[in-house]
């Protein structure tokens, strides 16, 4: 069982050594300048250099302090709204219009208005973040609730329910949603976070990478990408395998079983 | 629950009253707020004053200008990561060999944030439109290949068990079953794209400049031409509800035909 685990994860990856050999290759024999593409030999003695100078990592979590910041904020805040959209419906009509805009808006136009507010630095950035996240959770969270049936609401209200565990039966049937929401969400604020760094901040994974760029330490650019890239797969995964188990009660998880 | 008919319709307005009444009382709570300055006019210009910037850039043609270059950017990176992702999400839904050269790729691609891509896009194709064009397909073609194929993979089986028992070819299954069952998905996909490419576009266009919306959104908020971040921010709001009508439309007139 574990050794088929194992192979099936090598054969998965297969491709993507035969990618990095090619490559290799192709940088050896001299068929890529180094200065467009640095080899993946040299992208990893800058890799191991940086995370040997501790210089990634704190700028790593600087990234992650002001994406899960601002992830945080606007979960908490878009379930909410969700919920009291899905529940009044004179709330909703009041708070339609705003949230339509600004679902629309490309969140990024907010960071200059932001820098203009906060200044250079994480407030701007947690903002953006915040915003950015805050619409999907609301809509996700919204749609999970509005669509709650009625055979539920119904037979909870027979029963007895108080409304305060009302709440959580909504809650509880959006949940699949929500989460649709959070991983959308978590998409968003990498994004946002890094768009931030390098329109206004001085630190982050964002700057470095773009200050590397710019002083044409490539290798170290592409080191510090290949790290962008690894944080924000790692982070999705996690995220699938905590909903993954969250939702092991639900319908989703048993079709994810038999497939 | 059983209201009649009339006192529905009066329900509606008057929801559609507080809508309107919520736009409105923002505006309004913003222009006070400005005109008391209860905050520096420098950080809340009114909006009567973000109107009239809004008025004088449109009569001078740079929103205009401005607006063209970044839609062009938008639009043509969309076309090339819609082109490049249905042909590659098609082909992954088709041929396990390609599925597994290319499925590592896409997994890793997918959740990584693209924008970080931007400096070696730069590197690449230097600062003006080609890196920022590039740079949206590459952000746009994940989801559309990830789309294309689970709406390919979707495509019932009867369809084409029956297609092939009447002799078409592998290109005809393709061209003529495969694609149009798959077009209400694909659409959706790159409706789903859309959004991304514009706000890759404006994202580029504010780190590296070279002209475009994002670029003079910078550049007013460097010098603090507050009313013209306001006005600039206004006009992507409203491009974006735009555009977001616009596929509705489109999708009600021709994908009417696919109920999901």
């Amino acid at each position: 069982m574990h050794h088929d685990l194992l192979a099936h994860a090598l054969i998965r990856a297969a491709p993507l050594l035969l990618f990095g050999i090619l490559w290799q290759a192709a940088s050896s024999v001299g068929l890529i300048n180094a200065a467009f593409l640095p080899s993946p030999a040299a992208i990893s003695v800058a890799l191991a250099d940086l995370l040997a100078g501790g210089e990634i990592g704190t700028n790593i979590f600087i990234t992650l302090f002001r994406a899960g910041a601002g992830l945080l904020l606007g979960a908490v805040c878009g379930i909410w709204l969700g919920l009291m959209m899905a529940r009044s419906l004179k709330f909703r009509a009041w708070v339609t219009p705003i949230v339509g805009g600004t679902y629309s808006l490309p969140k990024s136009a907010l960071i200059p208005l932001f820098a203009l507010w906060f200044g250079i630095g994480s407030i701007t950035a947690i903002c953006a973040v915040y915003l950015a996240c805050l619409l999907p959770m609301t809509v996700n969270t919204f749609q999970g609730v509005v669509s709650t049936p009625k055979v539920l609401t119904w037979s909870a209200d027979a029963l007895g329910t108080r409304k305060r565990q009302m709440l959580r039966i909504y809650l509880r049937h959006a949940l699949p949603d929500v989460f649709t929401g959070l991983r959308i969400a978590l998409g968003f604020s990498f994004v946002l976070a890094i768009s931030s760094e390098m329109i206004a901040s001085t630190s982050g994974i964002g700057k470095l990478v773009f200050l590397y760029g710019e002083n044409g330490a490539y290798d170290y650019m592409f080191a510090a990408i290949a790290c962008v890239i690894g944080v924000a797969f790692l982070c999705d995964r996690a995220m699938l395998a905590v909903s993954a188990w969250c939702l092991r009660w639900h319908e989703s998880a048993a079709d994810a079983r038999a497939a | 629950m059983t209201a009649r008919p009339n006192e529905e319709g009066v329900r509606a307005a008057g929801l559609r009253l507080r809508s309107l009444a919520s736009v409105l009382l923002l505006l309004a709570i913003w222009e006070t707020a400005a005109r008391a300055h209860l905050a520096p006019t420098v950080l809340l210009p009114a909006f009567t004053v973000v109107a009239a910037d809004l008025g004088r850039n449109i009569a001078d043609g740079s929103l205009a200008s401005d607006l063209t270059l970044s839609l062009y950017r938008a639009f043509t990176g969309l076309a090339i990561a819609g082109a490049c992702g249905i042909l590659l999400g098609m082909l992954m839904a088709r041929s396990r060999a390609v599925h597994w050269l290319i499925d590592p790729l896409v997994a890793i691609g997918f959740p990584s944030p693209k924008i970080a891509f931007l400096p070696v896009f730069i590197l690449w194709f230097g600062i003006e439109s080609l890196s920022k064009i590039l740079l949206v397909a590459f952000a746009c073609v994940f989801p559309v290949i990830i789309g294309t194929y689970s709406a390919a993979r979707a495509v019932h089986r009867v369809l084409l068990w029956s297609a092939f028992s009447l002799g078409t070819t592998q290109r005809g299954l393709l061209m003529c079953v495969i694609l149009p069952a798959s077009s209400p998905r694909i659409f959706a996909t790159l409706r789903i794209a859309l959004p991304v490419a514009l706000i890759t576009t404006f994202t580029a266009e504010m780190v590296a400049g070279g002209g475009g919306m994002g670029a003079t959104l910078v550049y007013s908020q460097r010098f603090f031409e507050s009313p013209t971040v306001f006005a600039y921010i206004l006009v992507m709001l409203g491009i974006g509800l735009l555009l977001d009508a616009g596929v509705r439309v489109f999708a009600r007139r021709y994908l009417a035909w696919a109920e999901e």
